[in-house]
């Protein structure tokens, strides 16, 4: 009797009916763990696009599209979990994430052994591009933005760069692809420190930093460890030389405007017909501004995924990957123009090149 | 739904692998290691070092176990001269600082960025047999690690670790020697926790140091604490107990269709509020400590 009864609930409660309707994608992002802050502004990226595609009548005739969304906890076994329930039990045919690179190579490598498409919209490391056919990345890997970023340093003619960066993976990717952009257009980097975070001070590392007496500080950092280099970098005066940050606005979110006075950087570019959409429904649903750099591309993903289930005419993992090489030529997105290269990886990403007077990114 | 199971159950091995090695060491020997991961740490590294070498996988798990040991004899050598406290704080340094070795050393196995692509120990099978034979390797490893620690504790042996866990004065005046006793018990632990690490770098195919932070040690603590410590069947229902829960949690959100982010708070609930719970009222776990009856009549 308890038995029927736990059976009959569970089959109201999954809402059975429905899934035969639905179109179910899964996405894999750091929900709880040191990174859940990122991992839930991914969310928020994916929640937006499946509301605005269910808004505009779904896909594939009407039916509603559906993103299950997994923690990952920052741990590849659990993220691993969640990926292998994702596709054994829940049969998705895509699956988007993760943010760290230590959790979405190892997911990502799953996905591509099971057939299915594996959607990267937020690690960056080199290693991502050998993943193999079916995964994408939305997001330009370290190379593309190091590389736009030691471009536009040389071009303000500064010579000497001294870097700054979390030591982990998104961090020694950064430091080792810049200098290797910068050396090759002519510049020197003239100390790489590779900072750890959760530290209450960053003093000895700047201090470190100001003795090569560097023409430009280089940096990309997030949450509260941007917060103190910032604010010490302007206690100890080593805010008169310029500073370069590699995702402007996740590097100066929080910030005492006169902090960050006078800094540049690169970010993401949300223009294009969609980006500015974009950016006033995450306002309108959030009530504040982008969070971090990253939710653009979980948008991104699940929009372009829902293309090319369109196109495809079938949500088929196949098809969808065959579609989405199809569409991902020149794809208008809310990060701007989306083309893959060979290795299915975002070869070019258009940045903005920002400068912050009074608080104020300026264009 | 049955090839999930089956990854679950894998998992849910290589954490009784660890609870095993942990409940070796704290349940009997009163070793109170707060260094555990780097134990499985050693395997894990050792997988990745003889595969980005192209050394094969044999000498991987041999790699694994010498790092283990040379790991397990220097948290040995520490002990001579601390209190039990006091040499689980040690552990527990000696653990951060080998993981901020391999962080920063990239020429080692990849710094921070790891080793990616380890190949999964039974690729070449078709479908349904890889996962399966992985499975059956977890399960035979595990049974023989318990039948290993079965036969050191309900030997003499045993009772000499546990009187070295109870009154350590005791133990030295009737002529045991205990930095031997320890030094030998961590070693068997350090093997087991090794092996595990393995196997998991070979099933993740993934190895990096954010795998070996010190939550990852409290995690195999909470096993070993919920499932019974002192007790090799509490440690391994503890562990799989745990992994289920964990595994199954995204079960319950989607049944009830709660919000994704509610997952990540009720699992880490899970583990602090079930911990707290056994600790306040169940101390013993799950399954407590068979103390006197056969072994020593």
């Amino acid at each position: 009797m308890h038995k029927a009864l736990l059976a009959a609930a569970y089959l109201a409660l999954s809402g059975l009916p429905a899934l035969a309707q639905e179109v179910v994608l899964g996405a894999v992002v750091p929900l709880s763990g040191a990174s859940a802050t990122l991992g839930d502004d991914q969310r928020r990226g994916i929640e937006l696009a499946v509301d605005n595609i269910n808004e505009k009548g779904g896909v594939l005739g009407g039916r509603k599209l559906r993103v299950i969304v997994e923690d990952s906890g920052g741990r590849a076994p659990s993220a691993l979990d969640a990926a292998k329930k994702l596709v054994t039990v829940d049969n998705v045919p895509v699956v988007i994430g993760e943010y760290s690179s230590g959790i979405t190579i190892p997911v990502g490598q799953y996905l591509v052994q099971e057939g299915r498409v594996h959607l990267n919209i937020g690690s960056s490391s080199g290693k991502i591009r050998s993943l193999g056919d079916g995964s994408f990345s939305l997001i330009g890997l370290d190379n593309v933005s190091t590389g736009f970023a030691a471009q536009d340093v040389v071009d303000n003619k500064w010579k000497k760069a001294a870097v700054i960066v979390p030591n982990n993976a998104y961090g020694q990717g950064v430091a080792e692809q810049f200098q290797k952009a910068f050396s090759a257009l002519g510049g020197e980097v003239v100390t790489t420190v590779m900072y750890t975070e959760g530290q209450t001070t960053y003093r000895r590392e700047l201090q470190q930093m100001e003795r090569s007496e560097p023409d430009v500080y280089v940096y990309s950092a997030y949450g509260k460890e941007a917060a103190t280099i910032n604010r010490e970098s302007f206690e100890l005066s080593i805010n008169t030389t310029p500073w370069y940050a590699i995702y402007l606005s996740m590097c100066t979110s929080d910030a005492d405007p006169k902090f960050i006075q006078g800094q540049y950087g690169l970010d993401l570019n949300y223009i294009g017909p969609d980006g500015a959409v974009y950016e006033a429904a995450y306002k309108a649903k959030y009530n504040e501004p982008f969070k971090t750099s990253f939710n653009g591309y979980g948008y991104d993903a699940v929009m372009m995924a829902a293309a090319a289930i369109e196109k495809a005419g079938s949500a088929e993992p196949k098809a969808i990957s065959a579609a989405l090489k199809d569409i991902g030529k020149g794809y208008n997105g809310a990060t701007g123009d989306i083309t893959f290269d060979a290795d299915r990886q975002r070869s070019k990403q258009p940045y903005l090149k920002l400068k912050i007077e009074d608080g104020v990114q300026q264009r | 739904m049955v090839e999930f199971l089956v990854h679950v159950a894998i998992m849910a091995c290589l954490y009784g692998l660890l609870s095993l090695s942990l409940n070796l060491q704290v349940g009997f020997a009163g070793l109170v290691n707060f260094g555990q991961v780097i134990l499985f740490g050693c395997g894990t590294y050792g997988a990745a070092i003889a595969f980005s070498h192209q050394l094969g996988p044999v000498a991987g798990i041999a790699l694994g176990i010498v790092f283990a040991v040379i790991v397990a004899a220097a948290f040995a050598r520490l002990g001579r001269n601390l209190g039990a406290d006091y040499w689980g704080i040690a552990t527990l340094a000696v653990a951060e600082v080998l993981r901020i070795l391999a962080n920063n050393e990239a020429w080692l196995a990849g710094g921070a960025q790891g080793v990616g692509g380890i190949p999964l120990l039974f690729g070449d099978m078709p479908r349904p047999m890889g996962p399966l034979m992985t499975l059956g390797l977890c399960v035979a490893l595990l049974l023989a690690a318990w039948w290993l620690c079965q036969r050191l504790t309900t030997s003499r042996y045993g009772l000499a670790l546990k009187l070295m866990r109870e009154e350590p004065q005791l133990a030295a005046s009737l002529g045991y020697d205990l930095a031997a006793l320890k030094t030998q018990t961590l070693m068997v632990a350090a093997v087991l926790a090794a092996a595990s690490g393995f196997v998991f770098a070979h099933y993740i195919t993934f190895v990096g140091p954010d795998q070996l932070v010190s939550s990852e040690t409290f995690l195999i603590w909470a096993m070993v604490i919920i499932g019974g410590s002192g007790n090799h069947l509490g440690a391994i229902v503890g562990a799989i107990l745990m992994q289920f829960l964990f595994a199954f949690v995204p079960f319950v959100k989607d049944a009830l269709g709660l919000p994704s982010e509610h997952v990540a708070a009720m699992r880490l609930t899970l583990v602090g509020g079930g911990l707290l719970a056994f600790l306040i009222w169940r101390t013993q776990g799950l399954i407590p400590e068979h103390v006197g009856g056969k072994q020593n009549g």
